[in-house]
């Protein structure tokens, strides 16, 4: 998940005792309860729904009651595979997008097909199936309650000042001349310094693999080629190129704002008239800029329209001895009642096609319906489930950080390309990755 | 021998200890180093002995040789900087001025205060519109535009040196403190009796009266100095175009963020081995004094 907020799990001991009080109460002679592990660092209203919904779930079904436990954020994945390697997972989990197809290809979590209803996968939106699908054998093994939305923020006044066209939605999307075009004009308009923000003071990291590789999916390349698993060609081929060089095209027009301006150059400044971020900057976004504040939708920049999606998934451990349970306690999670309350309370993209018309964001003609727009048009485009994914989002982060700072994009992609190439043969393919 | 015996007891913990923490991690590195250990241990692909590759990828594609580069420039900036810094600040809290206690605690102040809070701080002063960009555009009556100090591939690494010299000049004044309270007080009663001046006092009496004070300081500066890597994880990120990537960065992304722990257990042991020899260099260099012999 894109978020930036990492509190301590402070609460996760009461948490735990509370489930544990209601267990107590409500079952008298059940088996173990279906043990679930989230992680720590949501906000404050996020972390009481879901405890409210296992509260719930307990009192409607005293025969599998679950208990909840939350753990660290900054530690949560080595937990995980702590816990995996002394055999003691707990039932359900939860664990971040890329991750998982680390956790499937080490045999830790299993597929949901069959434990999960029909008709809750029929109702999820299109991104999160593209999401949980291990391509080795193309099932699914995790699946979010809610997905991250990626376009662009803007303000309505700017952009009607500065004479540039406003995209009515995903369909009449900018294109990349005409994208380029409106920052040229809208870096004249007075009070504006940079005519786009793609936050780069977040730093080298996650988010330039989610914010940057769409755009050079969007020519055609990717991070890796999802059928031979390899990074030669895909990365640094000709389609990738193009796309950075436009990328960087803007850094060296001047267009962009450095690192050294800091968050706020959109909404507190003012001095940029576009943003390039996600879902995640509403808040402060809507809060400073009220009714002037528009939603663009991610520009077609090479042809395929595509955006960055993808957040933290549920999934069900291999040792599990109540996997069923588990499996009835995700579709309980995934129901239309409770995905609707958590992303109305956490702000993310509703998971669950039914649930859209009841989160006020994102029913039809609400400020973000946007986001759920691009994603049901099948424009999401999950970063690769593949077990080197740390490996190569840390190298796509670092040739987009080398191109900002007007490295050749070639070679920076080159880098890229040979470090993602040789850590999947120091690791044999990873099989059956590459063999398919 | 019952001294002996007391002796060894006594320094038994502290054997212990750094058997431990410092010496089996090391021997454990120096066997990583030879195999492709990873840091999530999986059971698809056991850790194999893969003798010198982790060594060979290393000096492959020049990151390594760059960190090297860039950690040694920053210490051959930071060392004399930082000395400088301390030895003048030291001067100071030596006088016979009031309140020289509460002085003392000022200066200390910044080594107390964390790395990363310093780190914090001083992002903001060389922000867009930090302090550093209105001192100069103060001084300049507006003619020179905000610089981005952190992003300049020039300004970068001076920066960071600034920072770093601020952050740490404290523990080197402490120590150039004591060394001036070692200076015996009738050298310099001679001196002034011989009409020397304040500036041949500082080069013909407190300099020579300094020399194991400026080994010691000499030789941990650039130890601290090879080990940086706080300020430019948080700041700099090994950016602008690596010139402000350092060993120790490249350690802990090899290890932790790509997960490849034998590769940075290699590049570990090397950094060890440059660390010990530059040390060793300096100290063939420079002859101590030994007040006893």
């Amino acid at each position: 998940m894109m978020k930036m907020t990492r509190r301590a799990a402070l609460v996760g001991a009461s948490v735990l005792a509370t489930a544990s009080m209601t267990t107590l109460t409500t079952t008298a002679f059940a088996a173990d309860p279906i043990k679930v592990w989230t992680h720590g660092g949501k906000a404050d209203g996020e972390r009481g729904q879901l405890k409210t919904m296992i509260e719930a779930w307990n009192a409607a079904n005293p025969a599998m009651p679950a208990v909840l436990e939350e753990q660290p954020e900054g530690a949560y994945n080595d937990q995980v595979q702590a816990a995996a390697a002394s055999g003691s997972l707990p039932d359900l989990l939860d664990f971040d997008g890329p991750n998982y197809a680390n956790y499937a290809w080490s045999g830790f979590i299993q597929p949901l097909d069959g434990l999960v209803s029909k008709e809750a996968l029929a109702d999820m939106i299109p991104s999160l199936i593209a999401q949980g699908t291990y391509a080795p054998d193309g099932k699914i093994y995790g699946l979010g309650m809610g997905d991250s939305g990626l376009a662009l923020w803007s303000r309505k006044s700017l952009l009607e000042k500065a004479g540039v066209r406003i995209p009515k939605g995903v369909d009449d999307a900018w294109t990349m001349a005409e994208f380029e075009d409106a920052l040229a004009k809208l870096q004249k308009v007075e009070g504006i310094t940079h005519a786009l923000d793609v936050k780069l003071n977040y730093g080298q990291g996650e988010w330039y693999t989610y914010g940057f590789s769409p755009i050079v999916q969007s020519f055609g390349g990717d991070l890796i080629d999802r059928t031979t698993w390899k990074a030669e060609g895909a990365i640094n081929g000709k389609a990738a190129v193009e796309a950075m060089t436009h990328f960087q095209s803007w850094i060296t027009a001047g267009y962009v704002v450095p690192k050294a301006d800091g968050d706020d150059s959109f909404y507190g400044k003012k001095t940029s008239a576009i943003s390039f971020v996600g879902h995640w900057m509403w808040g402060a976004h809507s809060k400073a800029l009220g009714d002037d504040l528009i939603l663009v939708p991610m520009p077609n920049w090479g042809g395929k329209h595509v955006t960055g999606n993808g957040g933290w998934c549920w999934g069900i451990s291999k040792t599990s001895t109540q996997a069923e349970n588990a499996g009835k306690l995700l579709n309980f999670l995934l129901s239309t009642k409770n995905v609707a309350t958590l992303m109305n309370s956490a702000g993310g993209v509703p998971g669950v096609k039914s649930a859209a018309a009841e989160v006020a964001l994102y029913k039809e003609g609400g400020p973000l319906n946007l986001y759920l727009a691009q994603l049901n048009a099948g424009m999401g485009y999950p970063r690769p489930a593949h077990p080197a994914y740390p490996t190569i989002t840390a190298s796509f982060a670092k040739a987009v950080a080398d191109i900002v700072d007007g490295k050749p994009v070639q070679d920076s992609l080159n880098v890229a390309a040979k470090a993602i190439d040789q850590n999947i043969s120091d690791n044999k393919g990873y099989p059956p990755f590459g063999k398919m | 021998m019952n001294n002996n015996r007391t002796a060894w007891t006594m320094l038994l913990p502290a054997i212990g200890m750094v058997t431990l923490f410092i010496v089996v991690p090391f021997l454990m590195s120096v066997y990583f180093s030879f195999t492709d250990q990873r840091l999530l241990v999986n059971p698809n692909v056991p850790t194999e002995f893969i003798g010198g590759r982790n060594y060979l990828r290393l000096f492959e594609d020049g990151a390594f040789q760059n960190a090297f580069f860039r950690t040694a420039t920053f210490a051959i900036l930071v060392v004399p900087l930082q000395s400088a810094m301390g030895l003048a600040a030291a001067m100071l809290i030596n006088s016979k001025l009031p309140m020289r206690n509460a002085f003392r605690t000022i200066y200390f102040l910044p080594t107390v205060i964390s790395m990363v809070v310093v780190a914090v701080i001083w992002s903001s002063l060389y922000q867009t519109e930090g302090f550093f960009n209105s001192a100069v555009g103060a001084l300049s009556f507006g003619t020179v535009p905000p610089i981005d100090w952190l992003n300049n591939e020039y300004l970068a690494m001076p920066s960071l040196v600034l920072l770093s010299c601020w952050q740490g000049f404290p523990f080197q004044m402490i120590i150039y403190l004591a060394g001036l309270q070692g200076i015996n007080k009738e050298t310099y009663e001679a001196a002034q009796c011989e009409g020397a001046t304040r500036w041949q006092e500082f080069v013909h009496v407190t300099m020579p009266g300094l020399r194991n004070t400026h080994i010691l300081v000499g030789m941990t500066t650039t130890i601290f100095a090879m080990k940086l890597f706080t300020q430019v994880q948080l700041l700099t990120q090994g950016g602008p175009r690596d010139v402000t990537d350092t060993m120790v960065r490249l350690i802990y992304m090899t290890g932790f963020k790509r997960g490849e722990v034998g590769k940075g257990a290699a590049a570990s042991v090397i950094f060890f081995i440059l660390v010990l020899v530059i040390s060793y260099i300096q100290r063939k260099l420079v002859k101590e004094d030994r007040a006893i012999s």
